[in-house]
Parts: structure tokens; sequence; C-alpha cells
């Protein structure tokens, strides 16, 4: 190795050890809100899942897996995963047959598309708080616009309540939460479809592909690996929905729209289970951690890595 | 990469979702919302500091009357006091029954909560768990001297040697109605439960509702569901042993009444809460509501008269010789220890008791406070009040019925503290719930809601 060979190792390996300290320095910051805000509290949650603690702020003893035990022994446990998973699926299919029906028509050029992009994403930015006063005012019996619409058409006789019977308010919130949420897949859809070359469209058409089989045989293949990831991201943020069931429902009537998240917050802060609470997040937290792989396994595109 | 990116987003979701759902004690409390943003004000030295004489003694105040007219009374009030009291500044946050169960111990836990926590019987407890209620029975006895408590309003606060917060006002149900609306259908006020009935059905038609009714999991229910209990003698739900007596002829036959009155209450009732129902009595929606008072509903939204409003005590069923209701004392508890901060907090209090002055704390919601004290009760601060005097009849109405008040809980000189799980998971109305959305017969509703309140009150 010559003079100038060592002094360009020399430097190469000062910059290089530079970039690495650039690096590490531009991501401490989020290292280190991982570790304050996600790692540290949760192994507080699984210390705290084998201890008997009540209230917030109280001691505890360790208890083994007593709480696990209890938990997986609960049937409201079980009912409301089930009532979780249905409440999945449900927006899963609204919100993806809206969203792509949305995303299909704002694909076409109309008068005021541009407009229509910008106003469709208006559901989703509103605050949750604001989204479920507007609907319980317009589904009230006293007032609300639905039902005096339906009355004033014929369609009812009288008002119904909307939130009153378990099915009607599960039926109820679903469709809310969907309203909510389906101009943010549209979004994605519609970005995702901007990426599709046209040329396969105008070769599909130059082959007499009608609309509906380029739908099928370009569209959606291109929009695999966006359909990948929200149907894992939507999965997750769907079952993680809170928000929206305890202001409208608060998780009746009769425990009818109780989801998990719903039955947790009860079990910690209307029961003062505090312990009992994180074990069901945990156990909630490792079916999710299931899910992922299982997904991850069966609709990984191809190209994917 | 692509693969790794997407099993990072997701694992850190599911952490997010397992943390929201429920944090550990020191994370929750950095992250209770509210209880944070304590103003300045709250910003007091530690405990165990004496502050300086440069800075005021601050006291921060937690109360759950949430309508911007009361919290104005009450800021009215404050600004008073902190004028005539250069050294203390004390402020007000306003919160909501629906959460301050859960808040309040949260806030407390994460070293938040408020110098002064307004109450009712059996949130005591649930506050006591926290080690932050301070015992007032000094303070409680000087005020009895000087204004003279009514026994009943101590009572409730009275037990394991101490009391644990100071009374301020009683309130309790009563049922309201449209005179208009009676007269119309010909319907003379009920005094029994066949009458009551009778009557909502009459009062049924060209789309009003004979009765507003909630059937909520909320306190609102649990509230109007032992109107019901105690008028047909099933206000006990503790032998006096402790064991829970629920599940008994008595409650059921009363939660049975309940649900066949409820058939004539708007169908979106399953979701009310307190509000709901003086607006749909406002609205003349509903001809009949059970409830503390409606009477500021009434005044600025009905556009009525005062004399259309009308009240009566709660119809008994008619095994029952007289008709009860549900009635609370309502308190503030002390949760500083710091002997600055108290002196403070009692000096306010103080001056909210005056006469002069605890009328117009009293009519920060006319006719729904009612006076505890001796002096309170004959002030011309309360009496004099505009509104007061608009519905005097009204109100003197609601003072005779609250003669009858009774609480869950706290029956007969007894208090048992496990109400407080009961009450605060609303087990009374999760139980009503079961009869009125779940359609079970009301013996197997109140057989499980036993097994409920058991199962609520062991660890």
């Amino acid at each position: 190795m010559n003079e100038s060979e060592l002094e360009q190792s020399y430097f190469g390996s000062k910059l290089r050890r530079n970039e690495s300290i650039l690096g590490i320095l531009l991501i401490l910051p989020l290292v280190l809100w991982m570790i304050f805000a996600i790692v540290i509290p949760l192994i507080s949650a699984i210390k705290l899942s084998f201890q008997d603690v009540g209230m917030i702020g109280s001691k505890g003893n360790l208890i083994g897996f007593e709480n696990y035990r209890h938990v997986l022994t609960d049937p409201n446990f079980w009912k409301s995963f089930g009532r979780s998973l249905i409440w999945v699926i449900s927006n899963a299919v609204i919100q993806t047959v809206v969203a792509f029906i949305s995303a299909v028509i704002l694909m076409q050029k109309f008068h005021l598309r541009s407009l229509a992009r910008v106003w469709i994403i208006l559901s989703w930015i509103v605050p949750t708080v604001v989204v479920i006063i507007i609907w319980r005012w317009m589904l009230g019996t006293s007032g609300g616009i639905v039902n005096y619409l339906l009355v004033s058409l014929g369609v009812l006789s009288t008002p119904v309540g909307f939130f009153s019977t378990a099915n009607s308010a599960f039926i109820s919130i679903v469709l809310i939460n969907s309203w909510r949420w389906f101009p943010l897949m549209t979004v994605i859809l519609l970005a995702g479809m901007e990426g599709i070359p046209q040329e396969l469209y105008e070769a599909a058409s130059i082959d007499g592909a009608t609309g509906w089989q380029q739908f099928l045989r370009i569209t959606f293949p291109m929009l695999r690996p966006v359909l990948y990831v929200l149907g894992l991201i939507g999965t997750l943020w769907s079952i993680n929905v809170f928000d929206i069931i305890w202001l409208a429902t608060g998780g009746g009537p009769s425990n009818a729209t109780m989801t998990l998240p719903v039955y947790i917050y009860n079990m910690a802060f209307k029961g003062y289970r505090l312990s009992r609470a994180s074990a069901a997040s945990i156990i909630m937290g490792i079916i999710l951690l299931v899910f992922v792989i299982v997904y991850d396994r069966i609709n990984k595109p191809a190209d994917a890595d | 990469m692509y693969k790794k990116l997407f099993k990072v987003i997701a694992l850190v979701m599911m952490a997010s979702l397992v943390l929201a759902a429920c944090a550990p004690a020191t994370s929750t409390a950095t992250q209770a919302p509210a209880a944070t943003k304590a103003p300045a004000a709250t910003k007091a030295p530690a405990a165990t500091e004496a502050p300086t004489s440069a800075e005021p003694v601050t006291i921060m105040i937690w109360h759950m009357e949430q309508p911007a007219y009361r919290v104005a009374r009450i800021q009215e009030l404050i600004d008073e006091f902190n004028a005539a009291n250069p050294g203390i500044v004390v402020s007000q946050e306003p919160q909501s029954w629906g959460d301050i169960y859960t808040k309040a111990p949260a806030a407390v836990a994460a070293g938040n909560g408020p110098d002064l926590l307004f109450a009712i019987p059996d949130f005591t407890p649930i506050m006591r768990a926290t080690d932050a209620v301070q015992p007032v029975e000094d303070f409680v006895n000087e005020m009895d001297v000087a204004h003279k408590y009514m026994p009943a309003a101590i009572a409730p606060y009275n037990y394991d040697g101490h009391i644990w917060a100071i009374p301020l006002w009683s309130m309790s149900h009563n049922l309201w109605y449209s005179k208009s609306a009676f007269e119309k259908a010909g319907v003379t006020p009920p005094v029994t439960w066949d009458e009551w009935l009778a009557a909502a059905k009459k009062l049924t038609a060209d789309g009003q509702y004979g009765i507003g009714l909630p059937g909520n999991k909320n306190l609102y229910t649990d509230q109007t569901t032992y109107d019901f209990m105690v008028n047909n003698g099933a206000e006990e739900i503790y032998n006096s042993d402790g064991t829970l007596r629920f599940d008994n002829a008595q409650t059921v036959e009363a939660l049975d009444f309940y649900s066949k009155l409820f058939k004539y209450s708007p169908p979106d009732s399953t979701g009310w809460a307190w509000g709901e129902a003086e607006a749909c009595l406002a609205s003349k929606t509903c001809a009949m509501v059970l409830q503390f008072t409606v009477i500021s509903t009434f005044d600025s939204q009905s556009g009525s008269d005062a004399n259309d409003l009308g009240v009566i005590a709660i119809p008994h069923n008619s095994s029952q010789s007289q008709s009860n209701t549900i009635a609370y004392s309502n308190a503030v508890m002390v949760l500083t220890a710091d002997k600055a901060k108290q002196e403070a907090a009692y000096k306010f209090l103080r001056f909210i008791m005056e006469p002069k002055n605890y009328g117009r704390f009293l009519t920060m919601e006319p006719g729904l406070y009612l006076p505890v004290t001796e002096d309170g009760s004959v002030a011309d601060s309360y009496w004099n009040d505009a509104m007061v005097v608009k519905y005097k009849s009204q109100i003197e109405t609601m003072v005779e019925n609250s003669k009858n008040g009774m609480l869950f809980g706290f029956t007969n000189g007894n208090t048992f503290q496990s109400i407080s799980q009961i009450s605060a998971q609303n087990l009374i109305a999760q139980t009503l719930q079961k009869i009125l959305v779940d359609k079970e017969p009301a013996a197997q509703a109140v057989a499980e809601g036993q097994k409920l309140m058991e199962e609520s009150i062991t660890k």
C-alpha cells in the first residue's frame, strides 16, 4: 500500500466513522422515544400482569399466571374477542368496497375532480368526538334528521333508536367507523392506482379487454402490495379502535358493542383491576402478533422483500 | 427491507395497542390528559414544602358541574375570594362524572391531583384507596357549630373513625312533568305505580312519549332504577352483615315495573344521560321525566311559562305507604396533605358556607342543589335568587320530596364501602339493561346482577 492509498484509507475510514456517528445521532431521538414511550411501559405492563394491582398507584403482590387464567376463562373476554373479529371483518369489507369504488371514480376525468379528491378526506380529518356528536344527533329520535326523513318518506311509522338494540347499535357504529376511515383508504388506493402505467390499460384496450377485465387483470394485481399494507395496518388499526365505540355507545347497550379494547378499558378503569386488564392486553397483543405472522406468510407479495 | 419495515410497524402498533389499553401506573399517570394539563395554579410546592412569602398558596378545585353557567357562578365566587385573599389563588377545573372515577385516582397517583375534589358518598371510598383523602372532622364540626349541618348530610361520609368529606349540598330525584300535556290528555298526577303506568300509556300519543326513562349503563340509570327500588321496599342492597341482598322479590318487581314503563320512553333512551332527559321534557317530546331538576333547561329551552312545569314525588307501589327517592349528600374532599394548602382550602370553604355566599353557590343550578345547613336553608341569598323566586313552588316541593331520600349502600345509618365498586361499574344499570335490551326475565337479570356485584366486590 503506497502513501496515497494509506491516506485514502485513513480518510475513508474517518469519513465512514463520522457517517456512523451522524447516523446514530439522527436515529437516537426516535430510539429514545421508542424506549421511553413503548419499551419501558410495555415491560411495566408485562410485570403488572403478574401482580394483583387494582387501582392505579396502588401496590400489588406477585400472583403468577392467575390474571391470565382468569382472563382466558372469562366468557366476556371471548365474547369481546368475537365482537372484535366481526368488527374488523365488517369494517374491512365495507371500507374496502367503498374505498375501491371511490378511488375508481376519482381516477376518472371529470369537472371538479381535484376538489373532490381533497374534500373526500374531510370525514377523516374531523375529530372523532365531533363525528360522534354529529352522528348521535342525526340518528337521535328527538329531532334527528335520519329518523325524520325515514318517517317522512314512509319508510318507518315511528322513529327508531339506532343505538337501542344490540344489532342496530353494532351496525350503526360499524357504518360510522367505515364512514370515518374509508377516505384514508381511498387516498392510499388512489395513490397506488396513479402508479400503474397507463400503457398497460392501452395495450389491454387494444386486445379488447373490458373495463371489468382491466380492473381484475391489471388494477387489482398491481395494487396487491398496497392492499397487503392496508390489510395489515388496517386490521391493527381497526381492532384498536376505542374512541368511536366508547363515545357512541360506551360498549353498550348491554355490552353489545364491547370489543376487546373496551373490555380492557372497563376492566382497568371501571372495575379497578389494572393487573387483570394488563394480562388481557398482553394476550390481545400476542393474538395480534400471531395474526401478523400468519398474514405475512399468506399475503406477502412476491416482490415484498 | 420491505418485509422488515412492515414487521416493525406492526410490532409498534401492537405495542401501542397494549399500552393504550392498559398502561402501568407510571405511564398511565403521565398520559392522563387533563390531569397532566393542570394549570400553573397546581404547580404548587410539594406537600412537605412550606410556601415562601412571595408565592401565593394555590388551590385547585375539581368539580363535576360542567354546564357553563355553573362554571361561571363558581368562578364568580372564586374571583371574589381571590380578590379578598391576596395570598391565596383558587382555581377550578370542571370534570365529568363520566370519567372522574377513572381520572381522579390516576391524577392523584401521578401527583397531579386537585387539592379539593367534589364527591358523592360512593365516590369517596374509591378516592380513599389512594390514601390522599384527608380526615376533615375538625372542619366539619366547626361548620356545624357555625351553620348547623343537617345530620343526614354528614352521615354517609362518617366511617372508620373519621369524616372524609365536607357536605356542600343535597339533591334528590323528583318526577317532573308538563302540566299542559297532562291536562290535554286528561291525566292527573300519579301517586301509585298503577296510576303512573296508566298515565304514561295515555300520554304516549301524537309523537309524544309518555315518559322519558334512561336505559343506559351509567350513573343516571343507576339512580332512576334505585328510584323504583326505594318505592317498592327494596332500598337495602346489603344485609346488615355486608353480604348482598340485591336479589330479592321487591327488586325483581321494581325492575320489572321499570321495563313496563320503559315501553313509553323514546327508543333511543338506552343511550341517555341526564341532559337528554331534560331536553326531552323541555322539547315536549316527553311528558314526564325523573330528574334532580329540570328548571334551567325548562326555563331556557321550553318556551313555556313556569306554571307549566309540574313536579311531584315519585309514585310508589301500592304496597308502600309513601313515596321515596334517591338522594345524595354532595360534598368536597380535601386531597392535599400540605398544611398551608389545607388552611387556604378551609378558608375558601368557610367563605362558601357563609349564608350570604352559600345561596349564590347553590343557585348555580337553581333548584338542583338543596341546602345542608340550617342557616343556609333560610338564607336570603338562596331564596331571593331570580330563578328560585320564579320556580319557588317547584323548589319547595323538591325540598319536601327530599325528606324521604335514600342512597344505595348508605341506608339506615350503615355505610358499605364496597358500594363504590358496584357504583363505578354501574352494575345496577347493567342489570336493568339485561331486561330492557337482552329481554331477560327480571328474576333472571336480578340474579345475574347480584352475581356481578359479588364478583366486583371480591378482589
